[in-house]
């Protein structure tokens, strides 16, 4: 393994002693897209801020090759290239300025990063705001020059937070296809993200976080495995509507905002339609979907699971 | 140390792109403090001796790297910690201290003209000879890194940013108003004049009244004073950006 996570802990220090991991334990491999999923606060950017040495986790340890990269965070930042959740300053940079120097930085010769840069702005699409300062650029392709300037000279480790944030969808999916191509050479991409669908069809592996702790890893494949065969059913309920009488056969049912969401056994499937198909006749619900459980139910089920059972956490 | 000195001008061109939008205003304002020093402050006296002339033409500069070192660059690093800069900055693989030694070059870049102008100025305003040491060069060296080196311990070490907008405000106040920099230490009561023996401020004075002028000076103990202060403000900043949350 390359990367590996071992009972990592944080508690902030302070007053509120907020514990932002709490005994966090994963591990990526070279050439493998691993995918950090979780809400806001779940405790996502304290542990990659621990893997590049930003922050001093409480307990555990964090290994990158068998170096021990809480005592050297330097060799850390040797390895990993990083693109962090907030904007890069580059206030005064024009795009290809931004790449090229992050790209130098990284140890890149000349021609090479130059090279690479020009790759880049044309995959993604910003040869518009190739000379333009980020002074006067939009949040989004900062955001893209943010991610190229991880991708020019890319680690070993490359760690992602939040690449897409105010991207459009059309450069969305050529980020991902990029982090993609950096999986292909060699390196592993650690995606920090919130948007389930999208990382759903780039990661090869995934944790889900919540309340620091990881619920749920494994593949897409493996977490949607793990809810069985059943069918998952979700109600849209028409604005202002109280939600109706669930009957017995929704087996966890959960209600977020105007979204009812449950498992059906395959036995129940007519009736669950013929149920549904009324309550959309007497105008309760807008629209109801059928259909085998994706990773956004995984991720709501662990995480609603764990909010229902009342244990709220501060924001990490 | 080749990677430290590649990573420092690297980190250098950086911080100075970074800054370029704001560089004219930033120029502007410098040159603006020196001229408002040189014939503002001139009107707190009836008469303008030799000496007075002497102390306001080399205070003026040093008032400018004090106001750099302990107003803007904290205020400059309080305001990149909010933004959560250094978050990026310093997941690149860089030296700590390359990053801070380029950020201190270019706000000593900047304060450069501003201390010309206040020192020529002074000399033609005022109407006399300059004797200017080749001292002078190692002297606002040592002043500038002082000063800079004093603002980034204060601006790694305040836990909240807001709190070193505040600091600064009192701390700028403390060396304009109760500080020998454009008077004698003599004028202060005894008290001030006790604090100021073990405080930087007197010796920078010193150091550019002892480099410019003919005034009687120990420039030994300035320079060893500065110099003191300076490895202080060194040391805790190696130690501060080192530090992990």
């Amino acid at each position: 393994m390359l990367l590996e996570i071992k009972n990592v802990t944080k508690i902030y220090k302070g007053k509120s002693k907020v514990k932002a991991n709490d005994d966090i334990s994963l591990a990526v491999n070279e050439g493998e897209v691993f995918g950090l999923l979780g809400p806001n606060g779940a405790g996502k950017t304290t542990l990659v801020n621990q893997i590049i040495g930003l922050t001093m986790p409480t307990s555990g340890t964090i290994t990158i090759s068998g170096m021990d990269v809480v005592a050297k965070p330097d060799y850390a930042r040797e390895v990993c290239s990083f693109q962090a959740q907030v904007q890069a300053p580059i206030a005064g940079l024009s795009s290809m300025q931004a790449i090229e120097l992050a790209g130098r930085i990284r140890g890149g010769k000349k021609a090479d990063v130059h090279q690479r840069a020009m790759e880049l702005i044309d995959k993604l699409e910003l040869t518009e705001w190739k000379k333009t300062l980020g002074l006067n650029v939009s949040g989004g392709v900062r955001r893209l020059v943010a991610f190229s300037m991880a991708a020019v000279v890319p680690g070993r480790i490359v760690i992602l937070d939040e690449p897409t944030n105010d991207v459009d969808p059309l450069r969305r999916r050529a980020i991902w296809q990029e982090v993609q191509a950096l999986a292909k050479r060699g390196s592993a991409v650690l995606l920090v993200t919130h948007n389930i669908l999208e990382a759903e069809r780039v990661v090869d592996r995934l944790a889900i976080i919540d309340q620091g702790q990881v619920k749920g890893m494994g593949t897409p494949a493996d977490l949607k495995e793990s809810e069985g065969d059943d069918m998952r059913l979700e109600l849209i309920l028409e604005p202002k509507a109280a939600a109706p009488l669930l009957p017995d056969y929704l087996k966890k049912p959960l209600v977020v905002n105007r979204r009812i969401l449950s498992d059906i056994s395959p036995a129940n499937v007519s009736t669950a339609i013929t149920w549904a198909r009324g309550l959309k006749e007497n105008r309760i619900i807008e629209e109801f979907y059928l259909g085998p459980a994706t990773l956004e139910d995984v991720y709501v089920q662990l995480v609603k699971n764990h909010e229902n059972n009342g244990n709220h956490g501060k924001d990490a | 140390m080749a990677k430290w000195f590649r990573s420092y001008f690297l980190m250098l061109k950086w911080v100075f792109l970074s800054n370029r939008p704001w560089l004219t205003l930033n120029l502007a304002v410098q040159l603006g403090i020196s001229v408002a020093f040189i014939y503002g402050i001139g009107y707190f006296y009836p008469q303008t001796t030799a000496t007075i002339a002497k102390f306001l033409t080399t205070g003026s500069p040093t008032i400018v790297l004090l106001t750099v070192g302990l107003v803007v660059v904290p205020q400059v690093i309080s305001s990149m910690r909010s933004e959560g800069t250094f978050d990026y900055v310093w997941s690149l693989p860089v030296p700590r201290m390359a990053h801070i030694a380029a950020d201190a070059t270019n706000m000593f870049g900047t304060m450069i003209p501003g201390i010309l102008l206040s020192i020529i100025l002074g000399k033609f305003h005022f109407g006399f000879n300059l004797q200017v040491s080749w001292l002078v060069v190692p002297a606002v060296l040592l002043i500038a890194s002082c000063a800079t080196f004093a603002g980034y311990s204060l601006a790694f070490a305040v836990p909240k940013p807001m709190m070193t907008q505040i600091l600064t405000q009192l701390m700028i106040f403390f060396v304009m108003m109760f500080s020998p920099v454009m008077y004698p230490s003599s004028q202060l009561p005894g008290w001030l004049q006790g604090l100021h023996k073990v405080l930087p401020i007197q010796y920078m004075a010193d150091l550019m009244r002892g480099t410019l002028t003919d005034l009687p000076v120990k420039l030994g103990l300035a320079f060893a004073v500065v110099g003191g202060w300076f490895v202080a403000g060194f040391a805790c900043t190696y130690l501060l950006v080192r530090r992990r949350k």
